[in-house]
């Protein structure tokens, strides 16, 4: 459906859009075909960076993927990843979505606007100036290394914007529903497990892949309180950075394990990604 | 309405969440402030108080200084180009013309990207050695000593940020301009046919406090970024383009002085702050 506005656009400046648009894209996959194209090449064929075409200007082969994925500290960065990353998204969503609803639904002393607002704050504390307590809480814990300590950190930097989206769902369900249920007898629990919860579900799965894709990328305390049994992908990749120096064939195996998980993920929750990662304060 | 027996149900709904904030922020920004004035010994905890040394440390530290000048070069050159492109292409995009799902798709497909593989990446890009965009402007016979000096290795890690993050400006600019109207539109175009009109005087007025929040939230992301520039370039060549972030994980996790490192960050914090009340004022005006 076009709009009036292309409707009013001559057909110089339909050009241009074009134009532009094009040469956007180009600047955005470059990136990605380039990480796919050395992905398939072997060391020697990486130094010419201009070899493009596979069978023509270079031999495709397997073998980087397989080298990558044949290591085994590899393949326990990438489970620590998930792991990780799974386990705060579920911690994060069984906290948030209970203290979200009451949010949204109840009043109290304090406005409910600024216990949102608390929450927030937590997430604009540069994450660095909590980097020594956290480390020396996770020592005396005995947690260094652990995924455990990565699991608690995840939660507690994405807790807090999983319960101001949420709050924002939450609010978007009717509440006749919700008193139609009261009516007929329902308790409080009742409402918000049988009813609330259910309708929410499509944001509440934007939701986890936001704050799984945010604890997945997270590189700072992952470098900081893990080394190898709990290392993630970020830390594994700084760690063959500095060891093996950059081949650039491996470098483009490692990175498309790190970057498609979430870049895949996210391509199913387009709808409410902009509200998501705006706090709710942008209604798309 | 909920009646009284339901008073206890909503701070049992809400507690869990603020505990765990309270217990896993409060805690360690107090601890934080405490091993500023302190000397910590790794092993053997505080080993005694310093009074204010490791502050005097940190303000009369070259290093430090340079990293908050470094720190405010890349998050003003990035986001300003950020929210330019990303304003622009959401306008673009928002005349739906044919493809413009497409583009939409593209254009946010670097969202979710990990900063630490950007980074990685951008070595075998911007590398003298074979890397792509090197190659590139050699055909053109532009050579740019990317990665070895402090300039390159700085704009090496702007650029690669744009390219991550201008998709987060655009997707909210995107929404907010589906907020508006069509009608609007409507009437504008009986009076002009101008395009940059319509933008000037219809959407920018309109769109202003969704932009103000997304460029907002990227200054205080952009104030924390680390894996990009820290797995790019390191900071170097030699310590020019260390970041505070990169600089602070350095000091702390490699020198294991924690009573410098946290009084660098507690520091770094007061020095934002100005930034993060701007933000709160802006965030409590949009939050209902």
């Amino acid at each position: 459906m076009d709009s009036s506005l292309w409707q009013n656009t001559t057909p110089l400046g339909r050009m241009v859009v074009y134009v532009i648009l094009i040469a956007v894209s180009v600047w955005v996959v470059l990136p990605f075909l380039w990480a796919v194209g050395n992905s398939f090449k072997d060391v020697v064929s990486t130094f010419s960076a201009g070899a493009f075409i596979p069978f023509v200007d270079y031999q495709p082969s397997l073998a980087s993927w397989e080298s990558v994925l044949g290591s085994p500290n590899a393949l326990l960065a990438l489970m620590n990843s998930f792991i990780a990353s799974i386990g705060a998204t579920i911690m994060v969503i069984i906290l948030g979505t209970p203290a979200a609803y009451s949010l949204a639904r109840f009043e109290f002393k304090i406005p409910s606007r600024d216990i949102s607002i608390w929450f927030l704050s937590q997430r604009v504390l540069p994450p660095a100036v909590v980097l020594v307590p956290f480390f020396v809480v996770m020592v005396n814990l005995k947690l260094i290394d652990t995924r455990l300590a990565l699991i608690l950190v995840y939660t507690t930097f994405n807790l807090p914007f999983g319960v101001l989206i949420m709050r924002d769902i939450f609010r978007d369900i009717s509440q006749d529903i919700e008193d139609a249920a009261r009516i007929d007898g329902a308790t409080e629990w009742q409402v918000f497990y049988r009813i609330a919860l259910p309708l929410s579900v499509n944001g509440l799965i934007t939701t986890g892949i936001i704050v799984f894709a945010f604890s997945w990328n997270e590189a700072l305390f992952a470098a900081t309180l893990t080394s190898r049994e709990a290392a993630t992908l970020p830390v594994y990749i700084l760690s063959s950075r500095s060891t093996r120096g950059v081949d650039f064939n491996i470098a483009a195996v490692n990175t498309l394990l790190a970057i498609v998980p979430p870049v895949v993920m996210s391509l199913f929750v387009q709808r409410y990604l902009a509200r998501g990662l705006s706090f709710g304060a942008v209604k798309g | 309405m909920p009646g009284t027996k339901d008073r206890w149900f909503k701070f049992l709904l809400l507690m869990p969440a603020v505990l765990w904030v309270l217990a896993f922020t409060v805690y360690p920004l107090v601890a934080a402030v405490r091993y500023s004035f302190s000397s910590y010994v790794m092993g053997r905890g505080i080993v005694g108080w310093v009074g204010v040394d490791n502050f005097t440390n940190v303000l009369t530290s070259a290093d430090f200084w340079h990293s908050v000048l470094i720190t405010l070069i890349y998050t003003v050159v990035a986001v300003g180009l950020e929210v330019i492109i990303g304003v622009a292409l959401a306008w673009v995009i928002h005349l739906n013309m044919p493809g413009h799902k497409v583009f939409r798709a593209i254009i946010t497909a670097p969202l979710f990207t990990m900063g630490v593989a950007v980074g990685y990446l951008g070595v075998t890009l911007f590398s003298s050695n074979g890397g792509l965009y090197a190659h590139l402007l050699a055909q053109i016979g532009i050579e740019v000593p990317w990665l070895s000096t402090a300039t390159g290795g700085l704009s090496a890690a702007i650029l690669l940020d744009v390219w991550r993050w201008t998709s987060f400006i655009f997707l909210i600019t995107l929404a907010g301009l589906g907020g508006i109207s069509e009608e609007l539109y409507e009437a504008a175009l009986l009076d002009t046919r101008n395009q940059w009109t319509v933008f000037r005087y219809v959407a920018m007025p309109l769109l202003k406090p969704v932009v103000s929040i997304a460029l907002l939230l990227r200054l205080v992301e952009c104030f924390k970024t680390f894996g990009l520039p820290y797995a790019l370039t390191s900071g170097g060549p030699g310590t020019s383009t260390q970041l505070f972030s990169t600089m602070d994980y350095l000091t702390t996790i490699q020198f294991f002085d924690f009573g410098k490192g946290s009084a660098m960050g507690v520091t770094f914090l007061v020095l934002v702050s100005v930034v993060i009340v701007i933000f709160f004022r802006q965030m409590r005006r949009q939050i209902e």
